[in-house]
């Protein structure tokens, strides 16, 4: 079987089968919260505004933040029952976040919900507004808004939409056991996006070591209008939109530009099944599934409600082997440190990993030797080892004429490099945005 | 809860300094094997004075200098080992102690220590004694025993011999690649380093295009000379230099273009100074030149960045 791939990159933590083996053969289960404090910034862009206070009771699927501008979404209730807080509450990095609160009734009474039918009859012209309605934004991590991502700027075109299904982040099986047990959710949700966008071709690129999950989509994607999928490398960041461009369609993003700019959008899989629910049900983003895995007493593939605190999350897979010393959302390679077990799951977080005492201490950072490991492994073929002097130097005029804002902080770098030098770019690019240097 | 707080990646490659370091070490030893058992225990005092000499050398420039002593990262082993097995047999045990010291201390921790010296450690500790030290930096004897069936009489006395460079016809070709041939305790078994390139190869401690390049050149030029290209590839330390010296990560350069024209521009002064100097051998200035081109080499060579139209340097 041909697969596709890009140029450079890693294979991280292959030695453990990219830590994916605890959990890739879990099937999801469902977690029901006692209680869930759902922030309202979870999307990129202006948080949203609550519109619910302290002691009001709210169904399931409620509006409980309305958004702000056109380019914010709203933010559900993942539980009926009553608001106990609106309050500010410490989340991942930056200022508290504003959260709401709810004590869970378990009743899950639905609030009133609109369908527009099948994906294939629905109202074209009605999607992109019913995926703004159901508050879906990017799961895969970045939780751009997603009906922003749709409306395109004036005298841009797309004619390919790729679905995210690589998981190329370590740990994370969310994405293939959805793949794997809904795969009719995945393959209508894009289906519903090219409609939306009037786009004729639909791709699905899954990664090769989801061989199941591939076979699956596939069978589901038979005789779809349009749609082909596509069997990647295992290879780390297939799922960076640049590469899995480069390695579907050939194409390449322009230097600083966006997917459009290479007539290209991208969806996570997860992202489109949102998608299914709210052109068919009327179903906002309410859950998801995560990936809980680590030194947990039972790893798992839990379908998590929007909100539902890490402490609860835990518990569910039966509590830690040992004191843990790091929790991350995501994989390896990129994820977010969490202060403590008092952080709510959001729309993005597709993975919590619990990391022992000892695997959480920092390696010492020692004198580069010039292995070039860092040259071979960069997907954007920038030279990190040279970006690195610059930045240690202060010379960040020449760092970004040495196409330091092409990076696209995958880490990759940091992951070879034997003298465990931590490469300072996602500051460098943040000092030269800032200062527009 | 008292959580760390860090950026990812939360995990990194088992790949270290000290492991890379290790391969090296481990790719060298059928060439260590291969030397003790052709020159006797006395290859052996050779490389152990060089190695013992070269790490007393770090750590106690390591204490004085109040820096952290990071001995244990087996770069000083390397260059200890590899100044020894380009020494020959019979030197005098003070010149391997210079040697590393020269490597140590001269070339390597004066500019700033690991990773920040702009010439091969062990390489230039050679060509300064090269010069300083000629008679005895070139007490090339014939081996004390010899592997296989061949026509080299061992000698148990020490005798010494001319080098296949200055006497190409007196070995056969089967001696040049086993080693029953005078010269330095590492150079004269090709069998041995090629058996620690391919290692090295295959666990990922370096690439082909260095090496390759650089016996390729040396052959290909050898042969429009009019020399026969097995010969030149087989004499000397041109195999020794391309696979352990002319591969050190810190003075070699950074792109895989790179690591083509340095290993194509040893080749070319190899043989320009074998074919045309006064040295019977270049390896050594060879590698050592091609060192202090290496900014030039990266800076004139860049390669085309995703998304971007291609510049020119």
């Amino acid at each position: 079987m041909s697969r596709l791939s890009f140029k450079g990159g890693i294979h991280p933590l292959k030695e453990i089968h990219e830590g994916k083996e605890a959990t890739k053969a879990k099937p999801i289960r469902a977690l029901v919260p006692e209680e869930v404090c759902i922030p309202v910034d979870m999307h990129l862009g202006a948080p949203s505004i609550p519109c619910v206070k302290k002691g009001d009771l709210v169904k399931m699927g409620q509006v409980i933040a309305e958004p702000a501008g056109p380019r914010g979404i709203p933010v559900h209730a993942s539980v009926s029952g009553e608001v106990t807080a609106v309050v500010p509450k410490q989340q991942l990095h930056g200022k508290p976040s504003t959260c709401i609160c709810i004590r869970n009734d378990k009743q899950d009474t639905w609030v009133e919900r609109h369908q527009l039918g099948s994906v294939e009859t629905a109202p074209a012209d009605k999607i992109v507004t019913a995926i703004r309605n159901a508050g879906i934004c990017g799961m895969g991590g970045a939780c751009f808004p997603t009906h922003a991502k749709m409306a395109l700027p004036e005298g841009k075109t797309v004619d390919t939409i790729i679905l995210n299904g690589s998981e190329c982040e370590t740990f994370i099986t969310a994405d293939h056991r959805l793949m794997l047990e809904q795969p009719e959710r995945v393959v209508d949700g894009l289906r519903a996006s090219m409609r939306a966008m009037g786009v004729l071709k639909g791709v699905i690129a899954i990664e090769e070591n989801k061989l199941d999950a591939y076979e699956a989509i596939k069978k589901a994607a038979a005789g779809r209008e349009g749609v082909s999928v596509a069997l990647l490398k295992t290879k780390y960041p297939q799922g960076g939109e640049k590469q899995l461009i480069q390695a579907v369609t050939g194409r390449e993003v322009p230097s600083g530009g966006l997917p459009m700019d290479a007539h290209v959008v991208v969806l996570n899989v997860a992202t489109a099944a949102a998608i299914t629910d709210a052109v068919t049900e009327g179903k906002p983003l309410i859950d998801r599934v995560t990936t809980v895995t680590g030194i947990v007493n039972e790893p798992s593939n839990l379908l998590v409600r929007i909100g539902t605190p890490v402490s609860e999350v835990t518990a569910a897979c039966g509590g830690t082997t040992e004191e843990p010393g790091k929790m991350f959302f995501g994989g390896s390679m990129t994820g977010l440190a969490l202060p403590d077990d008092t952080v709510s799951v959001t729309k993005a977080n597709n993975c919590l990993v619990v990391v022992n005492k000892k695997d959480a201490v920092l390696q010492e950072t020692s004198a580069c030797i010039r292995c070039s490991r860092c040259i071979a492994a960069c997907p954007i073929m920038l030279n990190p080892q040279r970006l690195n002097v610059l930045c240690e130097a202060g010379d960040l005029a020449q760092a970004k004429k040495e196409n330091m804002m092409d990076c696209i902080l995958c880490h990759s770098c940091h992951y070879v490099c034997p003298a465990r030098i931590k490469f300072p770019f996602k500051e460098a690019k943040e000092k030269i945005a800032a200062r527009r240097i | 809860m008292n959580l760390r707080m860090s950026a990812g990646p939360h995990f990194v490659a088992r790949e270290s300094t000290q492991t890379l370091m290790l391969d090296v070490i481990i790719a060298l030893i059928p060439t260590v094997a291969a030397g003790v058992y052709l020159f006797g225990l006395r290859a052996a005092w050779v490389l152990a004075v060089a190695v013992i000499s070269a790490v007393l050398a770090e750590f106690i420039w390591q204490k004085l200098a109040k820096k952290s002593v990071r001995v244990g990262d087996l770069s000083a082993v390397v260059t200890g080992l590899i100044l020894g097995l380009n020494m020959p047999a019979e030197a005098p045990l003070w010149l391997p102690a210079i040697g590393s010291f020269i490597a140590i201390l001269l070339v390597k921790q004066l500019f700033g220590g690991i990773g920040h010296n702009f010439m091969n450690p062990a390489m230039l500790a050679r060509g300064v004694m090269l010069v300083s030290w000629p008679a005895q930096m070139t007490i090339y004897t014939l081996p004390i025993r010899v592997l296989g069936n061949t026509s080299v009489v061992p000698s148990p006395d020490v005798v010494s011999a001319a080098t296949p460079l200055i006497r190409p016809s007196a070995y056969s070709t089967y001696d040049l690649l086993i080693g029953n041939i005078p010269g330095t305790v590492g150079e004269v078994c090709k069998l041995a380093i090629i058996i620690g390139f391919l290692y090295m190869l295959f666990v990922g401690t370096i690439s082909w295009h260095i090496p390759v390049t650089f016996v390729g050149s040396v052959a290909l030029l050898s042969w429009i000379l009019g020399s026969d290209p097995l010969t030149a590839i087989l004499s000397g330390g041109v195999l020794f230099g391309a696979v352990f010296m002319a591969t050190d990560y810190v003075t070699n350069p950074l792109l895989n273009i790179g690591h083509l024209i340095f290993g194509i521009g040893c080749g070319i002064i190899v043989v320009v100074i074998r074919e045309f100097g006064n040295y019977p051998e270049g390896v050594t200035f060879a590698i050592l030149l091609m060192n202090t081109a290496t900014p030039l080499i990266d800076r004139w060579t860049n390669r085309r960045v995703y998304g971007t139209v291609k510049k020119h340097a």
